[in-house]
């Protein structure tokens, strides 16, 4: 079977095939022969040439989320919005008009109005998080097309709080 | 000894003293927000109330409630852990009001310390080292410079309406003073409307270290040796340690004294912590009294096996100190890693959400003192600590390796953490060497980004993923994934509950 990952923003293609109870993992040109044992949802021991190794993971709706030896990686299925996001300077030019909170928090302050110009670096609004402030600011020169949060909202990192538009 | 004591926290510190109080064969009452219903602390109490909305202010942080609460389940003594209420004159001085202990030292010693300006005279006045410096501000600049020199370079300028680094200017020599006094003075005006400035002694690359003390109610006083905390990120520690590499016997035992004629001196009762800067020529001063048990009171327990939490309970209870100074050992070393929410790679910011799956580390001299289960919900809420893993070894170089491993067995998937960083810290040549300064972050970790990852490891991440996906398919769901089609009876059933009706 093969599967398709992004990994650190680029694709991989991994293949498995079964061989007399042992694993053939192929990654590109390369491929090896492990012996795998699930020891319970979120953990993996892996034997690779006598070497082994016991891999962690666990998987929310956006990624699968593995530990190996004390490191992390992040990994995603390919999917239409993640190829978008891939697009280069047009997706960051989009990122900068939809004004998103940096973690999940509580508005604590708007400092634009609908219709505002505002500056490059002005300061769009506050979020605070486990009793720290963030200030949010703009990264281009526009206007504010709409406002979408208001003081005392809870927010998601999703969430868009502040539409800009270019002038 | 107390029947039943109410625990005025959450997270790892609830978690600490319930335990502490189930050995000890009291019953441990817990609060909780509407957002910790499902917390660990909840879980590990004998008892539960609910106190409020989410927000601090409306619940760990409103003192009526608190209050109520522990009178409504008949607890005798209230435990602040550290945050929150802990340090709040006001709340001692309600618990003594209504009659119930407050677990901690007394109110008025709570507000002398609390109080920068007069507990620094008071300190001053017993003979106290304190960091020297101007005692107003004066309009003459000539007098500044007779006002260095009493001091003694270098020097820095501060905005007497300031802080956050804006006004601050250091001088190294008299010819330099006139033109940062000018700077400061406009920095200060713009930034707080108020130009005033003054003078104090500029400490450098100093060391915090800072001694544990205990005082039962009977004025006898002993100190449980340092802990040094340098290594901080925008004034947070994250990784403490007992000894100092700095202190020798001799520095050791004279600051140790001077910490207890701090507790004398203030009046103060049960655990404290007198905190010092301590200067690269092993002088040091005064800063101030935590009057808490503090985050990194295990390092103290490890290295002199006196349980901190015990021992305020006892004190509090009325009990004396058991042991005398010249008994007190520190045996060993002991580090300590604060875990947090957080995104190193996001310029540290706090991350919250799900736990996904927790490891805990452990083996021999490891401990894990933890807030966090698989599963559970990190809220928004509150101050972004999980977890504390604190090590023990015969040395300092055996403490390091043996933190090293413990961080590479503690996973936690699904929010971002700071474990990598730690990781990174912990392993770096200087912190081997001892070089703690309280600029080491600043200085040795400017821009951080994770280790480049091997890439074997990639490859069996990305195995992983596969397997994971495999198993996916087979079982129509599987792990991690929505259930799809798989017949369960709880689909069906709507809206239930055990008992039901209510």
């Amino acid at each position: 079977m093969d599967y398709e990952f992004i990994i650190d923003g680029a694709l991989a293609e991994v293949s498995l095939d079964k061989k007399e109870e042992k694993f053939i993992i192929s990654l590109g040109k390369k491929s090896f022969k492990a012996d795998i044992c699930w020891i319970s949802e979120n953990v993996i021991s892996l034997l690779l040439g006598g070497k082994s190794y016991c891999l962690h993971l666990a998987s929310d709706k956006k990624q699968t989320h593995i530990n190996i030896n004390g490191h992390y990686f992040y990994i995603k299925e390919p999917s239409d919005e993640t190829l978008d996001f891939a697009g280069g300077e047009q997706a960051s030019e989009k990122d900068a008009l939809f004004i998103k909170a940096p973690m999940p928090g509580k508005v604590i302050k708007i400092y634009v109005k609908e219709k505002q110009a505002v500056r490059k670096n002005q300061t769009l609004a506050v979020v605070e998080a486990m009793k720290m402030e963030n200030e949010i600011k703009s990264s281009l020169e526009g206007q504010v097309k709409k406002i979408n949060a208001a003081p005392g909202d809870l927010v998601d990192p999703d969430m868009v709080l502040i539409e800009l538009e270019k002038k | 000894m107390f029947k039943k004591i109410l625990i005025a926290n959450r997270g790892e510190i609830a978690v600490r003293v319930i335990k502490a109080c189930q050995e000890l064969g009291i019953t441990a009452t817990a609060v909780y927000s509407e957002a910790d219903r499902s917390s660990l602390h909840v879980q590990s109490a004998d008892e539960a109330v609910y106190v409020g909305a989410a927000p601090a202010g409306e619940s760990y942080l409103n003192i009526d409630v608190i209050i109520q609460a522990a009178k409504d389940t008949g607890c005798e003594a209230i435990h602040p852990g550290y945050g929150f209420l802990a340090e709040n004159a006001e709340f001692v001085l309600r618990c003594e009001e209504e009659g119930i202990v407050f677990i901690g030292p007394n109110s008025k010693a709570m507000k002398l310390v609390g109080d920068k300006i007069r507990s620094r005279l008071a300190m001053e006045k017993a003979g106290i080292p304190i960091i020297p410096g101007m005692k107003g501000d004066l309009q003459d600049p000539s007098k500044y410079i007779s006002e260095a020199e009493i001091i003694g370079y270098p020097v820095m300028v501060k905005a007497s309406a300031g802080g956050g680094g804006k006004g601050m200017r250091i001088v190294y020599k008299e010819a330099d003073l006139r033109p940062a006094l000018e700077a400061g003075k406009r920095e200060a005006k713009a930034a707080f409307g108020n130009d005033s400035v003054y003078l104090e002694k500029y400490i450098e690359e100093p060391r915090h270290v800072e001694f544990q003390v205990l005082a039962d109610n009977f004025s006898n006083t002993v100190h449980i040796f340092e802990r040094e905390c340098s290594i901080q990120r925008r004034h947070q520690k994250i990784v403490e340690e007992s000894p100092s590499v700095a202190l020798e016997t001799d520095l050791r035992e004279k600051m140790g004294k001077v910490a207890c004629k701090v507790i004398q001196v203030s009046g103060y009762n049960n655990t404290g912590t007198v905190e010092f800067l301590l200067d690269k020529d092993k002088k040091f001063y005064f800063l101030e009294v935590n009057a808490r048990l503090q985050v990194e009171h295990p390092v103290t327990e490890l290295i002199s096996g006196i349980d901190l939490v015990l021992q305020q309970i006892e004190i509090a209870a009325g009990k004396k100190l058991a042991f005398k100074q010249k008994e007190l050992q520190q045996k060993g070393h002991a580090i300590e890693c604060r875990i947090y929410a957080e995104d190193p790679q996001n310029n540290f910011l706090p991350s919250s959400g799900k736990v996904l799956f927790l490891k805990e580390p452990s083996g021999p001299g490891v401990r894990f003192d933890c807030g966090i289960y698989s599963g559970c919900d990190v809220p928004v809420y509150y101050d972004p600590i999980l977890a504390k893993l604190i090590v023990w070894a015969e040395n300092r170089d055996k403490a390091c390796r043996r933190m090293l491993k413990a961080l590479a067995d503690c996973v936690v998937l699904g929010i971002k953490t700071n474990i990598e960083f730690l990781k990174d810290l912990i392993g770096h040549p200087r912190f081997k060497e001892g070089k703690t300064t309280t600029n080491f972050i600043q200085k040795n970790f400017p821009n951080w980004s994770p280790p480049e990852k091997p890439e074997n490891l990639k490859e069996l991440a990305l195995s992983a993923a596969a397997f994971n996906s495999q198993k996916s398919s087979f079982q129509g769901g599987g792990y991690g994934a929505e259930p799809k089609e798989v017949y369960s009876p709880w689909t069906k059933l709507g809206k239930w509950s055990i008992g039901g009706g209510k």
